[in-house]
């Protein structure tokens, strides 16, 4: 039972990294980014290319794929979501899941249904981590977990303290008066999407290390991260890492029981949620005049 | 607008879904090309056909939610599933008679979009839409589990259709007209709801569902309303791909069907049914050329890994889609209003 509950809980920090990364977008610019699952994907392939075929040392490869994240991520924002900017939500929505098919068309067409662990995968009973950490608890979880709460302390102190986040939070709020202000908007989204896109490149590196690079790895993040991102809240940083710790517990302990259930609970804990607090548990609630 | 000198000269002509004798005979002769379209087309373009009926009564389900009310949804094909499955499970377990489970397939998807269209009082937007997404993976899983519903090999060998002694199955000229009859029915009924009060609360609700709400819209039963009615015509659509299959498996159902129906409305033109229409045969269309593109893909880069269709379809829906949001975001209906406005006015521009 401890051990579940200690599983529960690393894989609840991986699912708050994934939801982070959608939050990162939505809390700078207003913008559901459903192409992040995709984009992670992606770019753990391209770490598969990069180790696997072209043979360059994992350390190089994790130091390319970030910056590479990050053009991808500017890429994305310049040709698919600045032209729509004004238009109404469903359309810049659609406009990310269309970059989430695009994205996924190019992964199916250059890599088909390859899969592969990454080398350089922390094992059990292997290595400094593998031998340190109890044998309850696997070791890549256990990485990606502190990874995971390192992010949420470095993105607390960014939106907070620093003058890049505090324009974030502006634009987020209204574009004209951020621009009244003198914040330069577009500047500022694309230094969200740039943020967004590395941060997928980390994704990618880690959650590709727990649950392996395959093909279905694109529709994991996507499946794990809304839940979690609803559950605590689509603005709120420690609402990613609550939800997640939430949805990770309640998905081992579910499945402890009932094994079938593993790939619902989430959806159906989300469900629960939204009935009882329509706004997740830390979500700002929008007062809206006629 | 009308062309100068026209006028509706009596309520019933501003009211009427046909106004004019042009549009009568343009009807007439549409629908006659249509019906005699099943007497020479070859088997491939009647397959296709008959999808894009099943498609066509699916779509306008989703413009009757998400185009007329504003209530997203992303488990349009979720719903469908319930009543494909309603039908082949009462079909072949009951013998129930495919007629009787016609309105049953309907009503159990409509109560299916009821039970998650409750959360949509409370919220909207990005919420609403996540919600529906649960829908789509919570429904399928169920469906994928229960053994008595087949598990993930679904239903087969369901029983052939019949209509007064015709047997209607496979891509025959028959159930082509079957689906034709039903598109059309469908079609009218999505139109006349907008002239009834019900349509003019559900754009009430779209537009702004605050100021409806002050006005005395109940908003609670307008917009489970609009999710029944939708979700009733998943339902339909449903039981018309089971009977033409004459078999369900849970792979037909996926969420990426379901965006393919938001992309036909987006394409067609949100808010309009006529939209909804054009907006399928067109992603169809483009879904059609897809095995030849992608053969030339494959020609062209022999290097490339298996799936090419697969991916190539969905590229190609992701680039039309994405044309239509950036350059034409009120779709190929505003495009079609304009051209007729311009010949309508000419020579003058105004």
């Amino acid at each position: 039972m401890d051990a579940v509950l200690a599983q529960g809980f690393l894989v609840g920090g991986v699912y708050a990294l994934i939801a982070l990364g959608f939050i990162l977008v939505f809390k700078s610019s207003g913008v559901l980014n459903l192409a992040h699952a995709q984009t992670v994907a992606i770019l753990s392939y391209l770490l598969y290319q990069m180790i696997a075929v072209w043979g360059l040392p994992s350390w190089l490869a994790i130091v390319v794929i970030i910056p590479l994240g990050a053009v991808l991520g500017v890429l994305i924002e310049r040709l698919a979501v600045r032209p729509l900017l004004g238009q109404p939500f469903l359309s810049v929505l659609m406009m990310t899941l269309m970059v989430s098919f695009l994205l996924e068309g190019v992964r199916i067409l250059v890599w088909g249904a390859d899969s592969f662990t990454l080398p350089f995968t922390p094992r059990q009973g292997q290595g400094w981590l593998g031998t340190v950490l109890p044998d309850w608890v696997i070791p890549s979880s256990a990485l990606a977990f502190v990874v995971a709460m390192l992010v949420f302390v470095l993105l607390m102190l960014l939106f907070r303290y620093t003058k890049v986040g505090l324009s974030m939070r502006v634009v987020a709020a209204d574009h004209e008066v951020a621009q009244s202000l003198g914040i330069r908007v577009k500047r500022v989204f694309s230094i969200s999407w740039a943020l967004s896109g590395a941060f997928a490149a980390m994704c990618g590196v880690l959650v590709g290390m727990v649950f392996t690079v395959t093909p279905v790895l694109g529709d994991t993040v996507l499946g794990k991260g809304l839940p979690v991102l609803l559950l605590g809240g689509l603005n709120s940083i420690p609402g990613a890492v609550v939800g997640g710790l939430i949805i990770g517990l309640a998905e081992l302990l579910g499945s402890h029981w009932f094994s079938a259930m593993k790939e619902v609970i989430p959806w159906i804990v989300m469900l629960v949620i939204l009935l009882i607090r329509p706004y997740g548990l830390f979500g700002e609630k929008r007062i809206e005049r006629i | 607008m009308l062309p100068s000198g026209v006028f509706n000269r009596r309520p019933q002509e501003d009211m009427a879904v046909i106004r004019t004798r042009a549009q009568w005979l343009l009807l007439a002769c549409a629908l006659a090309f249509l019906v005699t379209l099943g007497l020479y087309a070859p088997g491939h373009w009647m397959n296709w056909l008959i999808l894009v009926g099943v498609y066509t009564i699916a779509a306008l389900g989703m413009h009757i939610m998400t185009g007329l009310c504003g209530q997203f949804s992303m488990g349009q094909a979720a719903f469908m599933a319930l009543g494909a499955y309603t039908t082949a499970y009462l079909g072949t377990t009951y013998g129930v008679s495919p007629w009787i489970t016609l309105p049953v397939s309907g009503v159990v998807a409509g109560f299916g979009g009821l039970i998650f269209g409750i959360p949509a009082l409370r919220i909207k937007g990005f919420y609403l839409v996540l919600a529906t997404i649960a829908a789509q993976f919570v429904i399928m899983w169920f469906i994928k589990h229960q053994s008595w519903l087949g598990g993930t090999y679904g239903i087969m060998d369901m029983d052939k259709l019949s209509l007064g002694g015709v047997e209607l199955a496979g891509p025959t000229p028959e159930f082509w007209w079957l689906t034709l009859g039903m598109v059309v029915v469908m079609l009218f009924f999505a139109k006349n709801i907008q002239r009834t009060s019900t349509g003019r609360k559900f754009v009430a609700v779209r537009d702004n569902d605050l100021a409806a709400e002050v006005m005395g819209i109940n908003l609670f039963r307008t917009k489970l309303l609009a999710f029944f009615i939708g979700c009733f015509y998943a339902g339909v659509a449903g039981w018309l791909w089971a009977h033409y299959l004459r078999s369900v498996q849970p792979e037909l159902f996926t969420f990426q069907l379901s965006l393919w129906f938001l992309g036909m409305i987006i394409v067609g033109g949100v808010g309009s049914t006529s939209g909804a229409v054009m907006g399928t045969v067109a992603i169809m269309l483009v879904d059609k050329a897809g095995p030849s593109l992608s053969t030339a893909v494959q020609d062209a880069f022999p290097s490339l890994k298996y799936q090419v269709s697969g991916a190539v379809s969905l590229i190609m829906f992701a680039l039309v889609v994405m044309f239509f949001l950036m350059i034409e975001p009120k779709g190929l209906y505003h495009r079609l209003e304009r051209i007729k406005l311009y010949y309508r006015l000419n020579p003058f521009a105004y």
